[in-house]
């Protein structure tokens, strides 16, 4: 089984630590999703992932490959980024089906078929410039590039932003049938996190640079519960487990709780217990206060 | 109070059960001021009038009371309303369905009887 492996990855930016000490290893055949605010180094991390940005310490690496300038290794890396409506010059004036040649460039595996067939699908006009589209527009030939590339290695930023319901849950349903056909492993964050949960077989938690968890999205939500009612009662119920995101109305208090393997609440006291979804564990591991 | 909204009853009955749950967890007492509809609005990322809502229901139940000027009131006798109106409820609510399960699988009324009774006393332990 394939995988790929980040090692003590480091980035600074300046003197900004981006990242820190990042380990993470992405196994063959999974879709993963990347979560994390805003700044909180996903699209760096994606970026030195596929060799599009050198990392300032430790190493990254596909089946023990290194990744960095590496030709062979970058063909089965795909990294779908936003794209700017401007280049170089002044406003990107290509149209998109230009756009589409110059990705096949790119990518060894290109399908030109599913390309065209997602660019009808989408209802693009594939004589439209780039500077002429809207976000949502923008957000779908990223979608395309992705899919169409067939890299072993998909990395997909924020591919939703900026798409209608009905694109977004078009475009899980297209992400799907790519997964299923091919096996493929994609990464893609995003910042509408409900959604996608079901999507994503794991989920990658990043938190100023760090990476907060790592964990199957299932098992996740299985161990994590919100605890709410009098603070003594919740303090009580709670005691010795991990605790995330106190918050206090008057006497009353709410609690996030993340159990370990056979941990269990203390004791029956009078509170509520409530399972959570990913949005919410995200907000109360991830958020700060109002 | 810090309870999470779920997607499977209105909010409206959400904030009035939230509120009837801290009167009877004594987390709000009688006599005392409970939070306005624009704070409850806030501490939900929900619309005021919603909450306002949720919070008239209690009104017409005569859980809680207006203070012109001041805000909503816990009434004298709430928490006993309160209990009596859910244990008239506990019956529908828990016991049908504890039936129902029992007579699927098969469980006599004496074993589920002794059942509660077992379990009542690890508890009290």
């Amino acid at each position: 089984m394939g995988s790929l492996k980040c090692e003590n990855v480091k980035k600074t930016y300046n003197k900004k630590e981006v990242l820190k000490d990042i380990n993470l290893n992405l196994e063959q055949g999974k879709i993963y999703g990347l979560i994390g605010r805003n700044g909180a180094g996903k699209t760096t991390l994606l970026s030195i992932m596929s060799s599009q940005n050198p990392q300032s310490g430790g190493s990254v690496t596909l089946d023990g490959e290194k990744v960095w300038e590496n030709q062979k290794v970058i063909d089965k890396i795909c990294f779908s980024r936003e794209i700017s409506q401007m280049s170089g010059f002044g406003q990107n004036s290509l149209k998109i089906k230009d756009y589409l040649k110059a990705a096949a460039i790119f990518y060894p595996k290109w399908n030109k078929e599913m390309a065209d067939e997602l660019v009808a699908k989408f209802e693009l006009n594939p004589k439209k410039k780039i500077c002429k589209l809207s976000k949502g527009m923008l957000s779908m030939v990223t979608i395309i590039i992705a899919l169409a590339s067939e890299a072993e290695y998909t990395f997909l930023d924020e591919p939703v932003a900026g798409l209608d319901v009905v694109a977004r849950d078009q475009f899980y349903k297209l992400l799907l049938r790519e997964y299923t056909k091919s096996g493929r492993t994609f990464v893609i964050s995003t910042h509408i996190i409900e959604e996608a949960a079901e999507v994503f077989e794991e989920v990658i938690m990043l938190n100023q640079g760090k990476i907060l968890l790592k964990e199957n999205t299932q098992e996740l939500l299985e161990r994590a519960y919100h605890v709410s009612g009098k603070a003594e009662d919740v303090e009580a119920a709670t005691a010795g487990l991990e605790v995330y995101h106190k918050e206090m109305i008057g006497r009353s208090m709410g609690a996030t709780v993340l159990l370990k393997e056979g941990e269990s609440l203390n004791g029956q006291y009078p509170v509520s217990v409530q399972k959570m979804t990913l949005e919410k564990l995200f907000v109360a591991l991830c958020g700060g206060e109002v | 109070m810090n309870e999470i909204l779920t997607q499977e009853k209105s909010i409206y009955i959400q904030i009035r059960e939230m509120i009837e749950n801290d009167i009877l967890r004594d987390i709000l007492l009688e006599e005392e001021r409970v939070p306005s509809t624009n704070e409850l609005a806030k501490l939900y990322s929900i619309n005021p009038a919603t909450a306002a809502k949720g919070v008239n229901l209690l009104v017409d139940d005569g859980i809680l009371y207006k203070k012109r000027g001041i805000g909503m009131f816990v009434q004298e006798g709430a928490k006993e309303a309160i209990m009596k109106k859910r244990k008239e409820e506990f019956a529908d609510k828990f016991i049908k369905s504890l039936l129902t399960e029992a007579d699927s699988l098969g469980i006599t009324k004496e074993e589920l009887i002794d059942m509660i009774r077992r379990n009542g006393e690890s508890t009290e332990q």
